[in-house]
């Protein structure tokens, strides 16, 4: 009688924790994880660097994206698992203007005050077999024209007009050079601050 | 003794206001993402670039913002955000459970956004839950939908009336902070209501998409229709269950005058959180949403300042059970 009573007791309580545990599985699988490409899933300036630290600091109040004048800042609807509500920029789609209002709304430690020069969203990658005066293929200059932060980043180089150089250190990774280039393989893109600032060929 | 007092005339009145405030209250988060889209608009200079429907909402959104600034890409900021945290002329507030979830995902206080949530903490100490009752977004959507369900009972369908242990909630608090700390993210935001409709009203308007969260709002909102009556805010909303605990000894509460009451159980039956008035059973669940005061008929229901609810007062002295009492002892 006694152990059916204790079986009696653990049913109930496994219920009421299955129970309690529903809405969050519900919830979880209403966003499926999903994978990003760090070229077209830039974290807004100022983030955190460690990944999971921003996703653990952010509360998913889209303030960042309410606030953004070029509306550049999006969020995982449906999908990301944990990362789901979370901002994200992609470049190819509109960039980051580097204005900082996302950095002051930010009621929490995921998107902070950085200044302007000290910004690091990721930096950007010229393939030289593409690019269009790389090849010969006329003059170009974008990306050079439009860079928000001028020649700190991205210059032309000495005695070979046209052919955009990134400099590593100045390039805050703000993707405007991706979102203006005119080629449609985009030969610039936003990667990771480690992997330089020229693709390599394998010869 | 206040045998033949009636409580202040204004109290049975608050109900009204606090449909205004609900309604404002949602209003401001369908308006905010318009003001950002028109924002978005001056701020690029592309008027002559817009669709012809961009340039009816740019006219109307220039009206009506036009007496108020001049400069609406950056004046218009002073409000933003949603009831999960927003940011109101410079002052930052947010929900206490945002807090308490961020601080369980990142196993770290962050004093700054920690001091944004002192204000709705200060009000839940002294009013109780009353952000469920008075200014939660889903709660409006919430109580239309009990109002949906009354009106199909009137055609025959049956709707939900099953009922729960409410201390269910606190383990779902509980689980959610404890969930949140293992997956390293702030799991509970996905499935409290009032931060999902602010979210999805802002994706919905302004980024041209919704998201999974209005999935889940859509189903609690049948969880109430069919299952339980405000099934999800009795039973589940781990932001009522904090709420609740930071208003168990709240200063402001609702309190029957037995001698004015005549047991009519109207105040039970209007209760959205299913509570017992007439028993002088509000406990720390009681939003102090003042509906039960509109409903009285006898003026029997009013606030007072006391830590402690009475225990309970026995049937009301113009009721038929308490006329029986007397006559049977006297």
């Amino acid at each position: 009688m006694r152990r059916r009573s204790f079986l009696q007791k653990l049913i109930v309580a496994t219920s009421t924790l299955a129970a309690a545990v529903l809405p969050y599985a519900f919830a979880r699988l209403l966003s499926p994880a999903a994978a990003h490409d760090f070229s077209h899933h830039l974290r807004p300036p100022g983030s955190l660097a460690d990944d999971e630290a921003f996703v653990a600091a952010c509360i998913g109040c889209d303030l960042c994206g309410e606030i953004c004048p070029p509306k550049c800042i999006l969020f995982d609807k449906r999908e990301g698992g944990n990362q789901v509500n979370t901002p994200y920029i992609n470049p190819e789609n509109r960039a980051c203007t580097l204005c900082g209002k996302c950095m002051d709304v930010c009621p929490t430690e995921a998107i902070t005050h950085v200044e302007r020069d000290e910004i690091k969203m990721g930096l950007a990658r010229i393939d030289r077999s593409a690019c269009y005066p790389r090849v010969d293929r006329g003059v170009c200059g974008a990306c050079v024209a439009i860079c928000p932060l001028g020649d700190r980043a991205i210059v032309f180089e000495f005695a070979n007009m046209y052919c955009p150089l990134v400099k590593e250190k100045g390039c805050a990774g703000c993707g405007m050079c991706v979102e203006i280039c005119p080629h449609p393989s985009l030969p610039i893109r936003i990667v990771e601050p480690s992997m330089g600032t020229v693709v390599k060929h394998a010869i | 003794m206040s045998s033949s007092s009636t409580p202040f005339f204004l109290w049975r009145h608050l109900n009204k206001l606090r449909w205004l405030v609900l309604s404002l209250v949602f209003l401001m988060l369908v308006a905010l993402p318009f003001v950002h889209v028109y924002q978005t608009y001056v701020a690029s200079f592309s008027y002559d670039l817009l669709d012809p429907d961009e340039k009816e909402l740019f006219g109307i959104m220039e009206a009506l913002t036009s007496p108020l600034t001049d400069n609406p890409a950056d004046d218009l900021d002073a409000i933003k955000g949603n009831t999960w945290s927003g940011n109101f002329f410079g002052y930052k507030i947010s929900d206490p459970l945002a807090v308490a979830g961020q601080a369980a995902a990142s196993l770290s206080v962050y004093w700054p956004f920690v001091l944004t949530a002192l204000i709705p903490i200060l009000f839940s100490l002294l009013l109780g839950r009353f952000y469920c009752g008075w200014i939660c977004p889903a709660n409006f959507l919430y109580e239309l939908n009990t109002i949906v369900a009354l009106s199909l009972q009137r055609f025959g369908i049956r709707v939900g009336h099953r009922r729960f242990d409410r201390r269910l909630k606190y383990l779902v608090l509980v689980l959610g902070l404890v969930l949140s700390a293992i997956s390293g993210s702030v799991l509970i935001s996905v499935i409290y209501p009032p931060a999902i409709v602010g979210r999805e009203l802002y994706f919905g308007i302004a980024l041209g998409g919704v998201g999974a969260g209005l999935a889940f709002f859509v189903l609690t909102l049948l969880f109430d229709l069919l299952v339980s009556r405000r099934g999800f805010c009795r039973y589940i909303c781990p932001g009522g269950a904090l709420y609740s605990l930071l208003g168990r000894f709240r200063l402001f509460r609702i309190r029957r005058v037995v001698e004015n009451c005549n047991d009519c159980a109207k105040c039970n039956a209007v209760c959205e959180f299913g509570l017992d008035p007439l028993h002088d059973d509000f406990g720390q669940e009681c939003n102090n949403c003042t509906a039960c005061i509109a409903v009285c008929p006898t003026d029997a229901l009013t606030f007072v300042t006391r830590l402690r609810d009475e225990a309970n007062q026995g049937p009301g002295h113009l009721g038929r059970k308490y006329k029986h009492l007397q006559q049977d002892s006297g």
